[in-house]
């Protein structure tokens, strides 16, 4: 691993405006999907990026993929700026950045065949010439996914929802990537399905020395893949750790929450645990979020600042970081709040 | 929600409500439901047998196709048909055959002694009607209520299922409200007639995970104070584990393994039921430990393996299980399995 890190982001905010109205065209306001997000993925490593729907997760993954206007901030990709990019050395940057979706029957044109979806990306950046050659890849690469060569001339419907994520993981494959981010690439598959998907997943990554940006809202899920792991709330990232830290010794009281709210399949586990109903409410809306921390309106923990002053993400130990004034040094009151303990 | 609620200790032979079968609140018995696609028929819930006692909340699990909600939906004959068809079997409730009563009659169960909670409050809810509306009509169809003590009955039912100002909320409508408060919406409207039994389909599933927390302690609260019964349809064996007093473990349309929830995590019988287990994520897992999947796919149902609907994926598949059925029979006592293989072998 090099020093500098294979992707950094600084600072990024992503901003959606909104529709006026008849009478004030122009007031509309805007939602604030991505508020000043800062991260670094290093080469070979899988980041894990989680949260409640509306925390900004995914679009931070489109924003780093350039698919959706970035508002303020910057993408480093192996040192270069990428935020402000156009036209060819967009296009160029492209092939080194690839996705693998959720929705495994939205993701693949209906009327292609899986060789010319896999095939795609081969043809768009000339990564081979000759039909003998583009033939032999896509076999090879349906073969990498656990996919059989004989299906190549067959549709996306022939497919279930599991072969047809191999296909999408294929594809993303084709272009030889330096970073995949995979937005929930699993949720949408049956729990015998998903662990399949999710040792593909590790596989590759240890064949290919892939590097993952790992977008998704089950943290279960997230543990057996992910080597740190970033929580955000409502566009704000609210704590970063190793996966094994962030695991044992959460330390924002909305990771806390989640982590207790996530049922364990284990009858005997579940008793000893406490179900911890101190998260009261949902999501705020991001249009109007609330002032001061944004996770105040449901904190057990909330002070008064936390009103009024807006945390920093700052390190409490070396490599975890943690946007909650409980852990400012100013704080009298360190929490001693016990998560349910994971026996 | 209550102060910090340790979920109730698993002492399962005092805490549990023992399910005798002639006591019990629903009996399902040999069910078949079939849909027929043309000259195809799927045989969607293929000779389904189990009991809900009384204050028990009996899970059924299983992944996509597995028959769970076409179970459930054939209990209340809510199967649109054509093309689907209860071709066979026997669903008593409290003593009487809801397989055999006539529209009128069902129409007075259904959403009055049995309720039903769906994965979708968005569409399970009219949207041109206000909550208030929604609230009234199972009161005003079913008790007869007197339509001057139906406001203080919806409020009442609003702050059972904990919706902030209820007051405020009463006229609007599904739209202003969020997913999580929809479905506590359905909740209200599936408890304004204080049912026996309550069939939630999984009733979290759309939700996010905070939010479905919040959710299932509701329900397990308000059927507690009730005492009601629940059947709970979930593929999260998470959600299973914590709040199921018994479970019905179903693959291609049969149930494989039934028993405590106790009986099913740590000493599961069917290798279905071993796999399931094994491939789930957990959260109390070693670091970037190893999931272990089930290979292969599920059947399908238009056209299923001989014998063993399981065999083709199973690990322990030996040759009988290549020519018949297994029937669903006593491993010990009340802990079901059908399966010919012994997996401890």
């Amino acid at each position: 691993m090099s020093d500098t890190p294979l992707l950094e982001v600084r600072n990024l905010k992503v901003h959606f405006p909104l529709p006026g109205t008849l009478l004030k065209p122009k007031s509309g306001g805007s939602v604030k999907a991505v508020d000043g997000v800062s991260f670094h993925l290093n080469r070979g490593e899988t980041l894990g990026l989680v949260g409640e729907s509306g925390c900004g997760k995914s679009t931070t993954g489109m924003a780093v993929l350039r698919m959706t206007p970035v508002t303020a901030g910057e993408i480093h990709l192996e040192g270069n700026n990428i935020t402000d990019l156009k036209g060819r050395s967009l296009r160029t940057l492209r092939r080194k950045m690839q996705m693998i979706y959720q929705d495994p029957f939205g993701a693949l044109d209906p009327r292609m065949r899986v060789l010319d979806i896999i095939g795609e990306p081969l043809k768009v950046h000339n990564l081979v010439s000759g039909r003998k050659a583009y033939r032999a890849e896509v076999m090879r690469l349906m073969e990498l996914v656990g996919l059989l060569p004989g299906m190549a001339e067959r549709y996306p419907h022939e497919f279930s929802g599991g072969q047809r994520q191999r296909i999408g993981i294929a594809r993303a494959l084709a272009a030889r990537p330096e970073v995949i981010i995979c937005d929930e690439p699993v949720s949408a598959l049956d729990v015998s399905i998903q662990a399949q998907i999710i040792n593909l997943l590790k596989d590759l990554q240890e064949e290919l020395g892939l590097t993952y940006l790992f977008v998704a809202h089950d943290l279960a899920v997230v543990r057996h893949i992910c080597d740190r792991v970033m929580v955000m709330y409502l566009g704000h990232v609210v704590e970063v750790a190793d996966s094994e830290e962030l695991y044992t010794n959460p330390q924002h009281p909305y990771t806390q929450a989640l982590l207790s709210a996530i049922p364990i399949p284990d009858p005997r586990a579940e008793s000893r645990r406490e179900v911890d109903p101190s998260i009261e409410g949902e999501v705020p809306s991001p249009v109007n979020p609330p002032s001061g921390c944004p996770f105040h309106p449901r904190c057990k923990h909330a002070m008064e600042t936390c009103r009024t002053v807006a945390p920093e993400l700052k390190d409490t130990t070396q490599g975890h970081a943690v946007s909650c004034h409980l852990y400012e040094p100013t704080s009298a009151a360190m929490p001693q709040i016990r998560v349910a303990s994971m026996a | 929600m209550s102060d910090t609620a340790v979920s109730q200790p698993l002492d399962q032979s005092e805490e549990m409500p023992v399910t005798d079968p002639a006591d019990a609140l629903l009996q399902v018995e040999n069910l078949h439901t079939v849909f027929r696609q043309g000259r195809r028929a799927i045989n969607a819930v293929n000779g389904v047998s189990f009991s809900v006692g009384r204050g028990e909340t009996l899970a059924i699990v299983g992944e996509s196709g597995s028959g769970k909600s076409v179970t459930a939906m054939s209990l209340l004959r809510l199967i649109p048909s054509p093309p689907g068809e209860i071709i066979d079997g026997d669903v008593y409730f409290d003593g009487r055959n809801l397989l055999d009563m006539s529209e009128d009659e069902l129409r007075s169960v259904r959403g009055n002694e049995i309720a039903m909670i769906f994965q979708e409050p968005m569409t399970s809810l009219n949207p041109v009607l206000s909550v208030r509306q929604q609230l009234a009509e199972p009161m005003r169809v079913h008790r007869k209520v007197k339509e001057e003590n139906i406001e203080a009955r919806c409020l009442d039912l609003l702050r059972q299922v904990r919706i902030p100002d209820p007051e405020a909320r009463l006229d609007a409508y599904p739209h202003q409200f969020s997913g999580g408060m929809r479905q506590r919406v359905m909740i209200a409207m599936a408890l304004a007639c204080e049912p026996r039994l309550l069939i939630a389909d999984e009733p979290t599933t759309a939700l996010d995970v905070t939010v479905q927390a919040q959710i299932l302690e509701l329900l397990k609260d308000l059927t507690r104070q009730h005492g009601s019964s629940m059947i709970l349809i979930t593929h999260d064996l998470g959600v299973v584990a914590r709040y199921a007093d018994r479970i019905n473990v179903m693959y291609a349309g049969q149930i494989v393994e039934s028993g405590t929830a106790l009986e099913i995590f740590e000493n599961p019988r069917h290798p279905y039921t071993l796999g399931l287990i094994a491939s789930m994520p957990r959260l109390d897992a070693e670091e970037k430990a190893r999931l272990k999947p089930i290979e292969g796919q599920p059947p399908d149902l238009g056209n299923p393996p001989a014998g063993c609907a399981f065999h083709p994926r199973c690990p322990f598949a030996k040759p009988q299980c290549r020519e018949q059925d297994p029937p669903l029979e006593p491993y010990r006592g009340n802990h079901l399995k059908a399966c010919w293989v012994n997996v401890d072998e």
